[in-house]
């Protein structure tokens, strides 16, 4: 191993840059030693210019999130050592869908403007208040224990790929919050919460990629709320929108025959009496059709009659 | 210039919690102002609970037995009327903490669970997993986005405006422009935390620069009790980053290099689980005897007989915490740990209305409050028992909100001083032109060091007389500083350099502190006066800024229900 | 080698390519498929959305058709890779599996129940893991030598790393390795480990098309002449969608997208009939002639 490690670093000063640019530093290689301490050692020693925020340096102040070779990290519970295993260098950027300030600094306004738009506190019974705590089971506990550890760093936000082509999408931060006061047994306005949630921006243009959840430091998977949440809405059977019929027809297909059927699940999705949405898709259909992509006859398997045997079982245990 | 009815300076729970009492009815213009976003404060590192006797798992425990559990704990430095007001209040504040939302861990019937903590002689340490601090913050923050408080986040306050003993509003940079500003204000409300940074091994974030502290220090205000700071004992080896005492709570062994629980040799019936200070000092005493493991100084912790499953149910970030900064497997391993600066029980003197009173005729600043740790009301006394700091701040952080909106309603308009903003406006000016060839980091780094070894978990008299002399030489040396940012946008090289100047100011009052009370007390330990002195020393240090140092007064000690005794666990 | 193979629903109707050219590519490298004929969709996914019990019962299922011949399952989809994974995963665990095994229960025909034991292989990972690069350097007939190939993974055989644990998520290497034992050229871009965006194709088509055009044209920008991928729901949206793509970024695209086993077919020898390409939207041809040609 090196007696150095480079750290490529992307600089900004909107004072005296015109453009951002990477600066590369040389940072003494000690064992045990995290992104962070890096960070620190050039500041003290190398270059008092370098800026970035920090402070607890034990992942839990969500001051820290960086991209760190492209993807986005707390560089405080980041050890060097961890990085080079997979790369030569330490590459560090600002995180992604946020404004840059300056250097590896964000303007978080974006991430605490979504989290204002899910009403990001808990609205209970305010009539019956009981003299000590509103009691609340064990279980109950757990549904939101997890999504309760957020420490809004917004690295998910960083690298949400919704959110990356569309800035209207709610993102994984602040759809967890979501679903940590909609699933709260304590809530009285779920519905009205997931009523909202399913508007456009909302639980149904997450593009389920796993980033959030691979990336998130804690235990909230941001993702695996969000479906948590349409499962909610599709229960409650609120809303029918092409998100719900898209799941439900999907369900349906399968059992079915046992293979989904792609020229009936677009159809039924868009909604076939949705004619705009229907001709919008005719092209592709068309363009499909001719190059022997749709075939004439949906297969099946064999034994479809044990699937819907399944999933009668698995209904009747609920 | 802004103008506010109640500035409130720092957004952990006490500042939180001062903002939501202050803008209760309505009626007045609460701002906070704090140098990090509110959710970043150090409140959120706290992992292990927050005290109060609800009674929830043992319906024998009320106030009282965690009054003395307190008081004891404090040994006997504590102010017993705070003490009382924050244990009857505990109740109160997490009942309404728990309607605002709180998520908690809970019993089978739905009732808040509660956990054993050390020095307390009743399980009543309420908690989340454990990250108990983070729950509460964020639940705290909800409601203040509810509320629409004012926010001004990554604001630095640098000074206080106090004119003859009023106080008058607070001086901000705002660290993003790179803008320095008035803040008017019938009241102000401290709550800026701790100072564990002056340390080298320590539990603190990096904002935990105590800069609250010699602000007020500064404006004329003396600090009570600076000399007692708490060693937690579970730091990690080597960065001192904190593993919970619900590790030791949930049934951990603190083993030496011998494999030995050596607890049983200075706290034979509560083992593990008595109060910091002791074991802190067991562990000290461990290591400075050549039992650290494998001569290192470090000893270890042990959880692996508590099982793959309670561990990720009560302690699942003690998992990460091994992982993530030793690489270690705590199912399977021991985890090495060392004494860490975690807790200062000094700061500035308040009284049960947390209004800042500075001697000991009960002289006040009229319209200055301070709360939580970087306050001194003293409900810790010579140290503080675990989870009793999140109830402070909670409780103390209420009851300044209230008491400053009280006063705030019936404040007199006065106009600003002309001069302001003069003195902050030169020191800045000063530090972006300092153009010396002295490190900040090396001046920090030295500081550190030093303190941790000469004034650290034990202490003597040539220890502290030569660390005073290195703290003077540091003061000295801090004037040939230089820095290479002058920019205005988001200068932390600036902002680092502010915080040093602090810490260096008030670590000069720890040390003295420490080496003119010639007794070991709590968190104070003098290797050369061993024992507590009731007779000279049951009481409260106070240092004013003067000329050249610190001048010491001395305050009595509230006492009301339980008279000092040996303390023994 | 030998694996029960699990085809999906889009190699058996959108992408027929797809599961012509891997039943051709693998009996060229000695691959032993025996296709699971009577498995149901992996559910993409989706159907856990509505009830992941459900979704569950029903892989289990299919893991215990390959339990019980003693055979891992082999999928040439990322998609179906990762549902399968995440779903094995939960039924490790044993107070599940056996709740689940109580769904399958009732008529003999699932007796036994999943054992969970059942390993579960996309076709890149016996590729590398199985068959061994260097062994599939050696049946190269035909290396792709001028061919500049940008990889595109697709996020389900990459994440969440816990379920899938082969490549690593922030820097995977085995489409690379292939690439590189093909003899072509890998990109490096950005893109490669992002969202294709069929998941939100028809409820955000704008956000999605969006995804498209960015990873084609940044792979684009980087000289590619193509993307392989692993994923016939990736080929879905970057081939068969590209073209709308196109009117959403206003401009051409026209960037190839090969399915994994057609770039190995082609180094393998075989023509663009028979791989297929011929069956894709964005036209394949001056890959082709830059692959033979070369
Ligand atoms: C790792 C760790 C674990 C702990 N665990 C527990 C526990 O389990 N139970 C328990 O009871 N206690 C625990 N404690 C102690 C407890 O967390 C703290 O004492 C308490 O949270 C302090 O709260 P506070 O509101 O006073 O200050 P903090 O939360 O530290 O907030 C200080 C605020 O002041 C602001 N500030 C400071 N200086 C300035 C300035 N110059 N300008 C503007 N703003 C400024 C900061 O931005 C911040 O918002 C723990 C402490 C640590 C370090
Ligand atoms: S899974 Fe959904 S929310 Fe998470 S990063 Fe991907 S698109 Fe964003
Ligand atoms: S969900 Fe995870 S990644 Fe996103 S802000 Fe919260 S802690 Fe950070
Ligand atoms: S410094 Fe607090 S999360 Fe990294």
């Amino acid at each position: 191993m090196a007696e150095h490690t480079t750290f490529k670093v992307f600089r900004y000063n909107p004072e005296t840059d015109s453009k951002p640019y990477f600066q590369s530093y040389q940072v003494p290689l000690q064992g045990g030693k995290t992104v962070l301490d890096g960070l620190n050692e050039i500041k003290g020693q190398q270059d008092g210019t370098l800026t970035y925020r920090m402070s607890c340096r034990s992942a839990i102040c969500g001051s820290c999130g960086m991209v760190v070779n492209g993807h986005s990290k707390l560089v405080c519970r980041l050890q060097i050592a961890e990085v080079l295993k997979n790369f030569d260098e330490v590459v560090i950027e600002p995180m992604r869908n946020f404004e840059v300030i300056r250097d590896l600094v964000v303007n978080m306004d974006r991430f605490w403007d979504k989290m204002d738009k899910v009403t990001p506190w808990l609205v209970a019974d305010e009539e019956n208040v009981p003299a000590t705590e509103r009691l609340q089971s064990p279980a109950d506990f757990n549904v939101i224990r997890d999504a309760s550890s957020c420490i809004m760093c917004g690295v998910c936000l960083s690298d949400c790929t919704s959110l990356e082509v569309d800035s209207n999408f709610l993102g994984p931060a602040a759809l967890a919050k979501a679903f940590r006061m909609a699933a709260d047994s304590r809530s009285v306005d779920r519905e009205e919460r997931l009523l909202e949630l399913s508007k456009e921006g909302g639980v149904w243009d997450c593009a389920r990629c796993y980033e959030c959840v691979q990336v998130c430091p804690k235990y909230v998977a941001p993702m695996e709320t969000i479906m948590k949440l349409r499962e909610m809405t599709l229960k409650a059977d609120l809303v029918d929108n092409r998100g719900t019929r898209h799941v439900e027809h999907f369900t349906e297909l399968v059992l079915d025959s046992g293979i989904l059927d792609e020229r009936r699940l677009p159809m039924k999705t868009v909604g076939l009496t949705d004619l705009k949405g229907m001709l919008h898709m005719a092209p592709t259909g068309l363009r499909m059709m001719l190059k022997g992509k749709m075939p004439l006859i949906h297969p099946h398997i064999k034994d479809v009659d044990e699937l819907q045997r399944i999933a009668h079982k698995v209904e009747e245990s609920k | 210039m802004r103008v506010h009815d109640v500035v409130v300076v720092g957004s952990g729970l006490a500042g939180m919690e001062a903002a939501l009492r202050a803008s209760q009815d309505g009626e007045l213009d609460v701002a906070i102002v704090s140098k990090v976003f509110p959710t970043r404060s150090h409140s959120g590192a706290a992992q292990g609970g927050i005290a109060c006797a609800i009674g929830n798992q043992d319906p024998e425990d009320n106030w009282e037995v965690h009054m003395f559990d307190t008081v004891k704990g404090g040994d006997y430095l504590v102010d017993q009327d705070a003490a009382e007001l924050m244990c009857k209040k505990a109740p109160e504040i997490i009942y309404e903490l728990e309607h605002m939302g709180l998520v908690f861990n809970r019993l089978p019937d739905g009732r808040m669970a509660q956990r054993s903590f050390g020095g307390h002689s009743k399980p009543r340490a309420c908690f989340a997993a454990d990250w108990t601090g983070h729950a509460i913050l964020h639940t705290l923050f909800e409601i203040v986005l509810k509320r629409k408080v004012k926010v001004y986040s990554e604001w630095y306050v640098t000074s206080l405006i106090v004119r003859d003993h009023t106080c008058h509003g607070v001086v901000a940079y705002d660290i993003m422009r790179g803008a320095l500003e008035v803040f008017k204000a019938r009241a102000v409300i401290f709550c800026t935390g701790g100072y564990g940074r002056a340390y080298k091994i320590t539990s603190n974030a990096h904002a935990n620069t105590g800069d609250g502290l010699s602000i007020a220090y500064r404006a004329g205000i003396p600090l009570e009790d600076m000399e007692f700071v708490q060693f937690h004992p579970t730091g990690l080896y080597g960065s001192g980053i904190l593993l919970t005492e619900g590790a030791r709570g949930e049934g951990a062994y603190l083993l030496n290099n011998d494999g030995e629980r050596f607890m049983k040799k200075y706290a034979p019936e509560r083992m593990e689980l008595g109060p910091r200070d002791i074991v802190a000092r067991a562990e000290q005493q461990e290591i400075d005897e050549g039992r650290g493991i494998n001569g290192k100084t470090c000893v270890n912790v042990d959880i692996r007989h508590l099982g793959k499953e309670r561990i990720m149910e009560r302690l699942p970030q003690v998992r990460d915490l091994a992982w993530d900064f030793l690489g270690l497997d705590c199912f399977s391993e021991c985890i090495p740990i060392q004494p860490t600066a975690h807790y200062s029980m000094g700061g500035i003197p308040v009284n049960l209305d947390c209004e800042c009173v500075i001697d000991d005729k009960g002289t006040k600043i009229d319209g200055f409050y301070a709360a939580g740790e970087c306050s001194c009301v003293s409900v810790h006394g010579a140290n503080r028992l675990g989870t009793n700091s999140l109830l402070e701040a909670c409780a103390m952080g209420a009851i300044a909100g209230t008491s400053a909106a009280k006063y705030a309603k019936s404040a007199p308009d006065l106009s600003l001083p002309d001069d302001a903003d003069v003195e902050a406006k030169r020191e800045i000016d000063w530090l972006l032109n300092a153009r010396g060839s002295v490190k900040i980091a090396d001046l920090g780094d030295e500081l550190q060091r030093t303190m941790m070894d000469d004034c650290g978990v034990f202490r003597t008299e040539a220890q502290l007389k030569r660390q005073y002399d290195v703290v003077k030489n540091l003061q000295q040396r801090f004037q040939s500083i230089g820095l290479s940012d002058r920019s205005k946008t988001f200068n932390t090289e600036l902002l680092g350099a502010l915080e040093l100047s602090h810490l260096l100011d008030f670590a000069e009052v720890i040390v003295l502190g420490a080496l003119n009370r010639t007794e070991s007390r709590g968190g104070h330990s003098r290797k050369d006066h061993p024992k507590r002195d009731d007779a000279n020393w049951l009481k409260h240090t106070l240092a004013y800024k003067d000329v050249d140092g610190p001048r010491f007064a001395y305050k009595p000690v509230t006492i009301t229900r339980f008279q000092p005794q040996e303390r023994k666990y | 080698m030998k694996y029960a193979f699990f085809p999906g629903c889009v190699a058996k109707q959108t992408c027929p390519e797809l599961y012509h050219s891997t039943k051709k590519v693998a009996q060229a490298l000695n691959i032993d498929l025996v296709e699971l004929e009577n498995a149901a969709c992996s559910g993409a996914g989706v159907v856990s959305q509505q009830n992941e019990a459900l979704s569950d019962a029903l892989n289990a299922r299919t893991f215990a058709m390959a339990e019980k011949q003693a055979l891992p399952i082999m999928t040439i989809c990322s998609t179906c890779q990762g549902a399968f994974c995440r779903a094995n995963k939960r039924l490790r665990q044993e107070p599940y599996r056996d709740k689940i095994n109580g769904y399958l229960s009732g008529n003999g025909k699932n007796e036994g129940g999943y054992k969970g034991t059942t390993k579960i292989k996309h076709f890149l990972w016996a590729l590398v893991e199985d068959l061994g690069i260097e062994e599939l350097k050696k049946r190269v007939k035909r290396p792709l030598r001028n061919l500049k190939v940008a990889s595109f993974y697709g996020c389900h055989l990459l994440r969440p790393s816990d379920a899938l644990g082969f490549d690593n998520p922030d820097n995977p290497t085995s489409l690379e390795k292939v690439i590189d034992a093909l003899g072509a050229e890998p990109v490096d871009y950005d893109g490669r480990t992002r969202c294709c965006g069929f998941p939100i194709l028809l409820e955000n088509e704008n956000a999605s098309m969006a995804m498209v055009s960015k990873h084609t044209l940044e792979a684009k920008e980087k000289g590619s002449d193509c993307m392989v991928t692993p994923c016939p729901l990736c080929h879905l949206n970057l081939d068969v969608q590209q073209p709308n793509a196109e009117k959403i970024a206003r401009q051409k695209i026209g960037l190839p997208v090969l399915h994994l086993p057609q770039l190995v077919g082609l180094a393998l020898g075989f023509s663009e009939h028979e791989m297929g390409l011929h069956k894709h939207i964005v036209p394949t041809g001056r890959v082709v002639e830059k692959a033979i040609g070369s």
